[in-house]
């Protein structure tokens, strides 16, 4: 079924990384993921992914979830390893005609790999613990700024909103459309693959007509309800930074000192 | 209910409309006057203009001649258009295509979060709202896995949110299962009642109409008939003419009474059509009705 798919895999809980105010933790995957990309030694390396872990133990969502997360890129993951794996400069270890391996590439492609990996587990602490709609929440929160250069923030969000919201029920539709050819004599299963693509085309008509036919009731909705852009509006559920979150901000600033000492101090692993 | 007050809630005065040249005029010359804390239901088939007039109702179409007084407030007024849309609130037919989040209560808070209201205020407005039209249990779910009665209601909670005088519902029960038409009616019924919440409601089910306190029955872009449920539907032949139908209860009364029964009055509910044939057949075989 393709009402299957689930989309913003978010797993509701109570741990302390859901509990987390929404915009403390996209700022800190970002932090994490500029961290987690400036690492050039085996000790910050090693002291960031230990910290990231923290954050997927904190999470409380069972860690089968979390490999499930890794699995479809696993072949991205070997494939720049190994790509890396060949691009070191130095003495070469091991070379088979223009091949060849060195201690640089060999360092090069598990740093990547491990890199990766850590980049996927935190996206998805973050994708897991919170809500779609805290999500576009603090995006909105968090670019407010952007708004003085004339960057439509509040569309942006709004329009995150309202997919967010449509995505079911278009999946539901397009199920219904599939069922109602098939029931037709459509035939979607067999041929090549132009014959698959040109088999779409009953169904991605009527879905089009049927969104547009929503869009235009959805305008007229949103106006009735005295929808006039982002000025002057107010919200409902409004963000309010706890002590937790002060308290992993200050960890967040005193780790950076931190890193920004070992990375000085200590010397590059290449 | 029939009569309306000196200074009625909303104004139809000679009202016309098109929605371009070409297509000609869609309502011609409508004259009606919507008292505060009443239930019309506006009567009619397809194509009669019913659902222009609902857009017309909150200034989403503008008249092309003749005016809209909604409290007062001209609905062809640019600047004020938003006053008039927070006293007229409109529920439309598909119920997946005017929820807008993704979070029901997110959802209802959606109108106040617009009027810029404070946010405490909202969440007492939203919770109150929800709890009216019985859907305060469901706060925290996703609009995709509720029922379209159940969707309905929401969409009316989030109207109420606004603190809506009126509430024009557009055929909102055409797409629901008897079970979602019937909480949809009775929510709206309630929210007249207890609230005095004005309904303007847009049906072509006569059932429907027969719960109204007043029925305006509309054909070819005009006003045809208007009255208590009563008085017009007991003109089963002018409506027939008309290509209209009279509630099933007051249909079997006319058949019985054509096929020489002695049926008195106009029975509007199944309750009433009951009475109606029982005490025809009480007098039939003598016996104390």
């Amino acid at each position: 079924m393709i009402s299957d798919i689930t989309l913003g895999q978010f797993f509701p809980g109570s741990s302390v990384m859901h509990r987390l105010d929404p915009r403390v933790k996209l700022c800190m995957t970002v932090y994490y993921i500029g961290l987690i990309f400036c690492s050039r030694n085996w000790i910050t390396l090693a002291l960031t992914v230990l910290t990231a872990l923290s954050g997927v133990v904190l999470s409380k969502v069972p860690a089968k979830l979390y490999l499930k997360s890794l699995k479809p890129i696993w072949f991205l993951i070997a494939f720049t390893g190994i790509l890396n794996l060949f691009y070191g400069s130095g003495e070469p270890i091991w070379s088979f005609g223009f091949l060849s391996i060195t201690r640089a590439g060999i360092i090069n492609a598990v740093m990547i790999a491990v890199r990766l990996v850590v980049l996927i587990l935190i996206s998805s602490v973050l994708t897991f613990t919170t809500s779609p709609t805290q999500l576009t929440d603090a995006i909105e929160r968090v670019l407010k700024p952007l708004a003085l250069l004339h960057v439509p923030v509040h569309e942006f969000a709004m329009m995150m909103t309202i997919a967010l919201r449509f995505v079911p029920t278009l999946l539901e539709e397009t199920d219904k459309i599939m069922s109602a050819q098939k029931a037709r004599g459509a035939d979607l299963e067999s041929g090549g693959l132009a014959q698959r693509i040109r088999a779409l085309i009953p169904i991605l008509i009527p879905l089009f007509v049927s969104a547009f036919r929503r869009a235009f009731d959805l305008a007229t909705a949103m106006e009735s309800r005295c929808y006039h852009g982002g000025a002057g509006r107010t919200r409902m559920k409004t963000l309010h930074l706890g002590r937790v979150d002060y308290g992993v901000l200050a960890l967040c600033a005193a780790y950076l000192v931190l890193f920004v000492l070992l990375t000085a101090l200590l010397p590059a692993a290449i | 209910m029939a009569d309306a007050p000196a200074t009625p809630f909303i104004t139809l005065n000679d009202l016309c409309f098109s929605y371009d040249e070409e297509s000609g005029e869609v309502l011609h010359n409508i004259h009606l006057d919507i008292a505060a804390g009443e239930f019309v239901a506006l009567l009619g088939h397809n194509g009669c203009g019913k659902s222009t007039v609902a857009k017309l109702l909150n200034g989403m179409l503008i008249p092309t001649s003749g005016k809209v007084l909604v409290d007062g407030i001209d609905t062809a007024v640019e600047e004020t258009q938003l006053d008039v849309r927070r006293r007229v609130g409109l529920v439309q037919q598909n119920p997946d295509n005017q929820l807008v989040a993704g979070i029901v209560e997110e959802d209802v808070a959606f109108g106040p979060e617009n009027l810029g209201v404070p946010s405490e205020e909202i969440r007492r407005r939203v919770d109150d709202a929800l709890k009216a039209v019985g859907m305060y249990a469901y706060r925290e779910h996703a609009p995709h896995k509720l029922s379209g009665g159940q969707k309905q209601r929401v969409a009316i909670a989030g109207v109420i949110a606004m603190e809506t005088r009126c509430i024009v519902l557009d055929e909102p029960t055409a797409m629901l299962d008897p079970r979602g038409r019937a909480e949809v009616m009775d929510t709206v019924e309630r929210l007249n009642r207890e609230q005095g919440i004005t309904i303007v409601l847009i049906t072509h089910y006569m059932d429907e109409a027969v719960r109204a306190g007043r029925v305006v029955v509309m054909d070819q872009g005009k006003i045809l008939l208007e009255g208590a449920p009563r008085e017009v539907f007991a003109q089963v032949e002018f409506l027939k003419r008309h290509h209209l139908d009279v509630p099933q209860a007051t249909e079997l009364a006319y058949r019985l009474r054509a096929a020489g029964c002695d049926i008195s009055g106009t029975p509007l509910t199944e309750d009433e059509c009951v009475r109606a044939v029982y005490a025809c057949y009480a007098a039939q075989k003598g016996v104390g009705a």
